[in-house]
């Protein structure tokens, strides 16, 4: 069914392509490709732009991979969405006929394998650049680059509040996270009731808070200010109010904030093997 | 089965059938709240002293509704019969087929598929109201922070019963009117393989809809539709109700799609084989083998949530055992086929109407069968990319994300075949066509914003977003159920003998589309900025969108609304359509409008595929087994 019936002649031959393009076949193909061209233009300009207007601020790295991911995808998809937008609003502007049915029917053109072929091997290249991309950004994301200790902070959701502690700083407690800047944070998440979900949305990450198990998650924070931590698991009757703040301090600051709460910064405390 | 009874009423010409003919939807209504509210009071006094003897005593009264109801419908009056050594006359058999009987037929146990057809119409009309009004109600609260309108108890229910109103809502949109309505003519078939399950599984959904709407009465769930354990466990008893209703329809769906199944498999006509199949039977058949392996998933969940919950099973508990991940997993395993399931039939609809407002062949049409069953294939592997930010199973997040990003490439697939069907046709823009533009342009957009979630660096910023709802929204609702839309536009004449009231419908299309555009695009733009899911309340810096957001939300409803009065008034009095208003070439168009008792008069004969348009020598059927208007179809056909 999907040999070549296409019956525009000089599909076969082939001549010169200054001939195929003064050719009616030809110049309807430059016409829908101008119309192609000038959606991609519209579209690449749009993909650039929505991931810088409309993320919150980039505050860690894991952020920044995010918006990166956001654009590319963006600039990758944008032809492909002009193409079938441009051929769709194409034929709809030069071939329409409303009213009673049209005197007589389309050409019977029944499928072109070399279309359908290119169509096939470019949707597969994407895909795979796609899945490319996304492993070197996941295992970017979820390794600890940077050469610092990481400060480990483990957060409890309760229905329906957050609280963290700071094992290795004397485990000081607080209702508010306080994060240092510039150094790996690693996040061990549990909840006391049922699912949560800790969202940090200025530093790109979320890990469910489970009942009963830990887990983990790690950033960089690489902005200094005061940020979210939201719920993004419904998890009951407030859940919209489970919110609280994360302050990002320079390293002096964030010893000192731990000191004004009764810790050491670098005292290890022991914790019970049950929370593993 | 017209064969058979045939014999059988010279065997046993007689009349009676006494109290079989006496039950309707009204006498199932009766004895169904009897055996409930009896249930219910037993419960309440068997088990006042056990702590979960509220949840008991709902889960026995529920149940004692559904058996009321089937055994006062009507459903097992077969049965019994032959326990009886009776077995059902042909007048029997033809009463149930609702002969000569008007309009009291849609109320009452009847197999013959048109009514059951649109009686899933009705129905899915309906719940689509009720959902769509909790809808405006969410959108409503969410006008301006603060919470204005709704507590959050109230909130979250309505959230959750929006949600799972209007997935079994477009499940049940295309497969339950044109699956049973249409396909059976369309592969020239004289009604369904097994017209009492037919009838069955109708009648077994029905009653699962005042169970829905119970949940308000047993204190709501605060779950959302996903009803995630542990939180389930703590819920009120609606979450009982929630549970039963699901039971329900994913029993009657499974009793749906193996009929389906089996029609298609064994009833096409002579002639029809696979090539020569049209793409939307072909569509609702996968769509239908989807849902009978995937949502049998949920039932399982939803029964180990009620042991849960009523006898302290701790299937999911993790205090006593139980695990959370083992509800999460039960249930995407069912609900990413589902979304499938959805999408499927619908986009078959769109497939099918494409080539007869193109005015072209279906282009590549066997590449439009590798899509379908891609999709069909890949969607079982893909469960766990909703769990990406779970903590359940990290190295798994690769290849989910790999399988996930596969998808892309039959979705491509269905777009070329459409955009290649389209290309160089004689645009024949009638309503239907208006409606395959709009699934064109919202499906692309809910497709891109799909690959963004299915990149797990992407997804752990957006997953539990608004981001996620404007995705899925764009495709079930702007994809999948603005190819619905369009189907029941093209159908409707088969059905009714009317044409719709295009003009109307024009007006209903555009309102719909701009307001799902402005509504959906800026709950894009919050769930960017970060703005949660299923809050009641949000922080002044959302607003505007929010606000927006609303307004589109009631442009949709006034658009639905127009829609509804399109489809009531043109029923009424619509134009007459004639058999074949849109000069298309499958065999539900040879046939009268509306078609009459057994459809076809002879079988019909199938000789060449349905999609010759500009073939001259290419015939869908040369006997079309109507003699009466023979003469009008084949000069269409020519």
């Amino acid at each position: 069914m999907t040999h070549d019936t296409d019956v525009v002649p000089e599909e076969s031959a082939r001549p010169p392509l200054q001939e195929r393009l003064r050719s009616p076949g030809g110049k309807l193909a430059a016409r829908v490709g101008l119309v192609v061209l000038i959606l991609t233009v519209v579209l690449l300009a749009f993909g650039i732009w929505w991931p810088n207007a409309t993320l919150p601020t980039t505050a860690s790295d894991t952020q920044e991979a995010v918006r990166m991911t956001l654009l590319v995808f963006s600039i990758a998809a944008a032809p492909v969405m002009a193409l079938v937008w441009g051929i769709s609003y194409f034929s709809l502007r030069h071939w329409s006929h409303s009213g009673d049915a049209p005197p007589e029917d389309g050409p019977p053109i029944r499928g072109n394998n070399r279309v359908v072929g290119s169509w096939l091997i470019v949707s597969s290249v994407l895909t795979a650049f796609l899945l490319v991309w996304g492993l070197s950004e996941l295992t970017a994301t979820t390794t600890i680059s940077s050469s610092a200790s990481p400060e480990i902070i483990k957060v409890t959701g309760q229905q329906w509040l957050w609280s963290f502690s700071y094992p290795e700083d004397g485990g000081v407690s607080s209702p508010d996270l306080v994060l240092p800047l510039n150094r790996p944070v690693v996040f061990q998440v549990t909840s006391t009731d049922v699912i949560h979900s800790f969202w940090l949305p200025e530093m790109g990450i979320k890990i469910d808070a489970n009942p009963a198990v830990t887990t983990s998650v790690s950033t960089t924070p690489t902005l200094l200010g005061t940020f979210n931590v939201r719920c993004a698991e419904l998890c009951g009757l407030n859940h919209s109010y489970m919110e609280t703040t994360a302050t990002v301090m320079g390293g002096d600051d964030f010893n000192s904030w731990i000191q004004t709460h009764g810790g050491t910064p670098g005292q290890h405390v022991a914790e019970e093997a049950s929370n593993g | 089965m017209a064969e058979t009874t045939l014999v059988r009423a010279e065997a046993a010409p007689s009349a009676g059938g006494g109290l079989m003919r006496r039950l309707n939807m009204w006498t199932g209504i009766g004895l169904g709240v009897v055996l409930a509210v009896a249930a219910y009071v037993i419960g309440q006094a068997l088990w006042a002293d056990d702590p979960q003897g509220t949840d008991q005593a709902v889960i026995a009264g529920e149940i004692g509704w559904v058996i009321g109801f089937l055994i006062g419908v009507g459903a097992f009056v077969a049965p019994i019969r032959w326990m009886l050594g009776r077995d059902l006359t042909h007048d029997d058999e033809m009463f149930l087929a609702g002969k000569d009987q008007g309009v009291s037929r849609y109320f009452r146990f009847t197999t013959d598929h048109k009514v059951v057809g649109v009686q899933y119409l009705v129905l899915a009309m309906t719940t689509f109201g009720v959902g769509g009004i909790l809808a405006m109600m969410i959108r409503t609260q969410l006008l301006r922070p603060g919470a204005t309108l709704f507590g959050p108890q109230t909130y979250n229910a309505l959230v959750g019963v929006h949600g799972i109103v209007m997935i079994v809502s477009t499940i049940i949109m295309v497969v339950g009117p044109w699956g049973n309505f249409i396909m059976p003519i369309m592969i020239g078939a004289r009604d369904m393989a097994f017209p009492r399950l037919n009838a069955l599984s109708f009648w077994t959904l029905f009653p699962a809809v005042p169970i829905f709407l119970s949940i308000a009465a047993f204190g709501g769930i605060p779950t959302g539709l996903v009803a995630y354990a542990p939180l389930s466990t703590q819920a009120p008893p609606g979450m009982d109700a929630f549970a039963i209703a699901i039971i329900l329809f994913v029993i009657s769906a499974g009793i749906g799609a193996v009929n389906i199944i089996v029609t298609a498999l064994s009833m096409r006509a002579k002639g029809m084989t696979w090539n020569r199949t049209p793409i939307f039977v072909l569509g609702i058949t996968a769509g239908s083998l989807l849902g009978l392996v995937a949502l049998p998933c949920f039932e399982v969940a939803m029964l180990y949530t009620l042991l849960d919950r009523s006898m302290l099973a701790s299937f999911f508990t993790p205090d006593q055992g139980g695990s959370q991940w083992l509800y999460a997993n039960l249930f995407w395993l069912m609900g990413h086929p589902e979304v499938y399931v959805i999408l499927i039939p619908g986009t078959a609809a769109v497939l099918e109407m494409t080539p007869v407002f193109a005015r072209k062949p279906l282009y590549g049409a066997k590449m439009a069968v590798v899509g379908i069953i891609g999709l069909v294939a890949l969607s079982i592997l893909v469960w766990a990319h909703h769990m990406f930010v779970s903590g359940w199973a990290p190295t798994l997040a690769g290849p989910f994300m790999l399988t996930t990003e596969l998808i892309s490439i039959p979705t491509g697939l269905i777009f070329l075949v459409l955009v290649g069907t389209i290309w160089r046709g004689k645009i024949w823009v009638r309503l239907p066509m208006l409606f395959i533009y709009g699934f064109l342009w919202n499906f692309m957009i809910g497709g891109v914003t799909g690959i963004y979630l299915s990149d797990v660096p992407a997804d752990n910023e957006l997953h539990g977003a608004l981001f996620v709802t404007a995705h899925f929204h764009y495709t079930l609702l702007g994809g999948a159920m603005i190819g619905a839309m369009g189907a029941l536009v093209y159908w409707f004449p088969k059905m009714t003998g009317r044409m719709l009231n295009e003009r109307v419908g024009t007006v209903a299309f555009w309102l719909v589309m701009i307001g799902f555009n402005v509504t959906f695009l800026s709950m894009f733009y919050n769930g960017l900025e970060g703005m949660p899911r299923r809050v009641a309340d949000y922080q002044p810096q959302f607003a505007t969108a929010n606000m927006i957001s609303t307004f589109g939300a009631y442009i949709i409803a006034s658009g639905m609304l127009v829609f509804l009065y399109a489809i009531i008034s043109s029923w009424r009095s619509g134009k007459e359509a004639g058999p074949n208003p849109w000069h298309a070439k499958t065999l539900e168009w040879f046939v009268p409008s509306p078609p009459p008792l057994e459809n076809f008069e002879v079988l019909p004969v199938v000789t060449g595929d349905p999609y010759g348009y500009g073939e001259p020598d290419t015939h869908h059927t040369t006997h079309p087994g109507v003699v009466s208007v023979s003469a009008s179809t084949t000069e269409v056909d020519g």
